[in-house]
């Protein structure tokens, strides 16, 4: 009796101590093509923030991140389509530019701020603002990776590709540039005039010159 | 009743009694923290008809066992300790049974709830000082009694009848529904969704109460709904009443200290705050009427495969079959200003984003064109925020917390312009704009709170033409949730209710 006694014993301390375990919480997992890039240039864990930017893994480019804060980076501000040469300047809306927005006055100011500790930002070419176009991840989300780029509406993006010849419905405005559609997902060709959301894309030279922006493969795990 | 005949029902009584000792601690754990411990111990996913299965197969066993021993007693040699230790089993079967089917027949329900727990205990003592004292007593010669030692076609016969009449029972209850009748009013009689229920079509109209449990922070985790509908030929209209002696609309307030803006909360870093959090009410609308939420409940920390766990370790809303439920989401702060509920819906587990800490499974916003309510913070850490915006105007005495700050009262935050005095608080729900317009803003809904009591008032169109509403018609099948200041915490009740439109 005295060992079923102790086998007992032995039992419920094991249930016990199985009881008392710590829990798991549930574990990160990082992105396969998306990082998340603080305002000073460092990276973050993804369940980290606030971020400025996202760093693409597969083009090698720093994409930015849109906001709700009034700031040149407010995702509610649009651009019509001008690179100082050709377009239309000043036909889009917001609140940092004297005069009304093009995608000019974006580029302009977000270099000299020099986002995410770059001074580089341009248009995006369609096929790398295309690349980013995915299914949403619920009925009210556009077609984007929507837990890395926020603020995106469902609406229209500017490219950088230009001087292309506008469907007939547009044809009296003469040419006009790509934009992407993340309501749908598609390409479209707009009149310059138009007024459309932009995101801009940053080159990372392939040798990177700025430390922090090649310090994701360290990022350690952690709650 | 010979001995053989015995051993059967008591292998029976085992089985279904472990069973539903393990899918009922499941289902315990969702509104007792307390017995979190155990979870890693207990089965996960849709426990529900699982427990009712166990309660039908118990209720016949004792049914059985009863016939038999008037009929055709069993004589067994026991010790006086075991013949007194048995009828503590006996009472805890028949107390576990009795409060059991009361909670499913909306009978009592606290007091049925509190009898359950009681009678759930009495037969875990029971069976240590019955089974362990036994094992202690006998060691292995115990599954020499325990196990037949031969099985006749009559024995398999009476395992088999009390199976089937299980399984042929929990069909015949899993879709037993309590009615509720829609009134039909006529085209030109209007409702004001106003919260006030002053019209006199609403007196006409024959109501139902459920009394719902399980939920954070309501006496004894139960209130009574009592619930109204009407219908004209376009849309359905509900009346919602439940107690609650406190109006909640204290929405996680940021409040200024030495080190900056913090978010009062306990426990929202896990997505169950129940102190610093609106009074809410949920009504789930289905094609089906299956008890416990129509397999929807997925229970325990990582129920559904192949998809993250959840922080809280409670489970998710979800549905596996493909169908979509409908969610009725009204929020004391949140919607109630915009005259909405948020209209949202249960479908298939979402897709898991890695950039967001939070997975909400199958329970998901339906689409909108615009509108929106955001949280006053730059990005949420449980040690400080930045708040997105402040105020134009200093804040007055009056307690602003309470209430939304609206997006064109207020401007973005400036560390300049921040000098609030330590100990300030300030709302955490900003309007981005006037209300969700689209399919999230589909129910329009007003709830005021008087006298210790919510009244809602919703409407809705009968059919949206949307894929992520449930169309309002003769059978559908609804369960209502009331939330007391607690984010997930809410009650809850077995059986649905069916709509009877006469239209």
């Amino acid at each position: 009796m005295i060992k079923r006694l102790i086998w007992s014993a032995i039992i419920f301390a094991l249930l016990i101590t199985i009881c008392l375990l710590p829990r798991e919480h549930p574990q990160i997992s990082h992105h396969q093509r998306f990082t998340k890039i603080a305002q000073s240039g460092n990276p973050l864990l993804p369940w980290q923030g606030p971020w400025a930017c996202v760093l693409d893994n597969k083009h090698k480019v720093l994409w930015e991140v849109k906001t709700d804060n009034e700031t040149i980076h407010d995702g509610y501000w649009t651009y019509s389509w001008f690179d100082g040469q050709h377009g239309k300047s000043n036909f889009g809306d917001c609140y940092f530019e004297p005069n009304r927005c093009d995608t000019d006055d974006l580029i302009r100011h977000t270099n000299k701020q020099g986002l995410c500790g770059q001074h580089n930002w341009r248009l995006p070419s369609a096929e790398e603002l295309n690349s980013l176009v995915q299914d949403p991840s619920s009925p009210s989300q556009p077609f984007i990776a929507n837990d890395y780029f926020l603020h995106i509406k469902r609406g229209d993006y500017w490219s950088s590709e230009h001087n292309i010849t506008l469907p007939s419905q547009y044809r009296h405005h003469g040419k006009g540039a790509t934009a992407i559609n993340f309501h749908f997902g598609k390409p479209g060709i707009l009149p310059y005039r138009n007024a459309a959301f932009v995101m801009l894309v940053a080159d990372i030279p392939t040798a990177n010159t700025h430390p922090q922006l090649s310090r994701r493969a360290t990022i350690k795990q952690h709650q | 009743m010979d001995r053989q005949t015995f051993i059967i029902f008591h292998i029976l009584a085992i089985v279904v009694v472990i069973g539903s000792m393990l899918t009922g601690l499941r289902i315990a754990i969702v509104s007792q923290d307390w017995l979190s411990p155990v979870s890693v111990l207990l089965p996960q996913g849709q426990m529900h008809l699982w427990h009712l299965g166990f309660g039908v197969t118990i209720t016949l066993i004792i049914a059985c066992y009863l016939w038999y021993s008037f009929t055709r007693p069993f004589r067994s040699v026991q010790s006086k300790y075991h013949k007194i230790i048995n009828y503590l089993g006996y009472s805890s079967l028949l107390l576990i049974s009795l409060s059991g089917w009361m909670i499913w027949a909306n009978l009592f329900t606290d007091t049925a709830r509190t009898m359950h727990q009681f009678a759930i205990w009495m037969m875990c003592f029971y069976l240590f000082l019955h089974s362990w004292i036994y094992i202690i007593q006998n060691g292995r010669t115990v599954l020499r009694v325990l196990l037949p030692k031969r099985t006749s076609i009559r024995h398999i016969g009476l395992v088999c009848s009390i199976l089937t009449a299980s399984i042929a029972g929990l069909f015949l209850i899993k879709s037993s529904t309590q009615q509720l009748t829609v009134l039909t009013i006529n085209d030109a009689t209007f409702i004001d969704i106003d919260g006030k229920a002053n019209e006199d079509a609403w007196q006409k109209a024959t109501p139902i109460s459920v009394m719902t449990i399980g939920g954070a922070n309501f006496k004894q985790g139960a209130t009574e709904v009592t619930i109204r509908a009407l219908a004209n030929k376009y849309e359905s209209y509900f009346l919602i009443s439940w107690l609650d002696e406190t109006k909640s609309t204290n929405h996680l307030p940021l409040l200024k200290t030495r080190s900056g803006w913090q978010v009062q909360e306990n426990g929202f870093y896990n997505y169950d705050e129940r102190t610093f959090y609106e009074d809410k009410f949920a009504v789930m609308l289905s094609d089906g009427c299956e008890a416990g939420g129509d397999k929807t409940l997925h229970l325990g920390d990582n129920p559904i495969k192949n998809k993250p766990k959840n922080w809280h370790g409670k489970g998710y809303h979800a549905s596996l079959d493909g169908k979509t439920r409908d969610l009725w989401h009204w929020k004391a702060v949140r919607t109630n200003d915009m005259y909405l509920a948020d209209d949202n819906f249960i479908g298939p587990p979402a897709q898991h984003l890695s950039g967001q800490r939070r997975y909400t499974a199958g329970y998901q916003p339906d689409g909108k064109e615009s509108g929106a309510y955001v949280m006053n913070w730059q990005w949420y850490t449980p040690n400080g925020i930045v708040p997105k915006r402040l105020p134009e105007h200093a804040l007055q005495t009056s307690p602003s917390h309470d209430s939304v700050l609206p997006w064109f009262g207020s401007r973005p935050y400036d560390a300049s312009h921040d000098r609030y005095p330590i100990g300030t608080l300030l709302s955490s729900v900003l309007y981005r704009s006037n209300r969700f317009e689209g399919d999230r803003a589909d129910v329009r809904a007003r709830g005021e709170w008087q006298n210790g009591r919510w009244t809602l008032e919703l409407v809705r169109k009968h059919n949206t033409q949307s894929q992520y509403d449930v169309a309002l018609k003769t059978g559908t099948c609804m369960w209502v949730s009331a939330f007391d200041h607690a984010q997930v915490a809410h009650t809850r009740h077995i059986q649905a209710i069916k709509l009877r439109y006469s239209l």
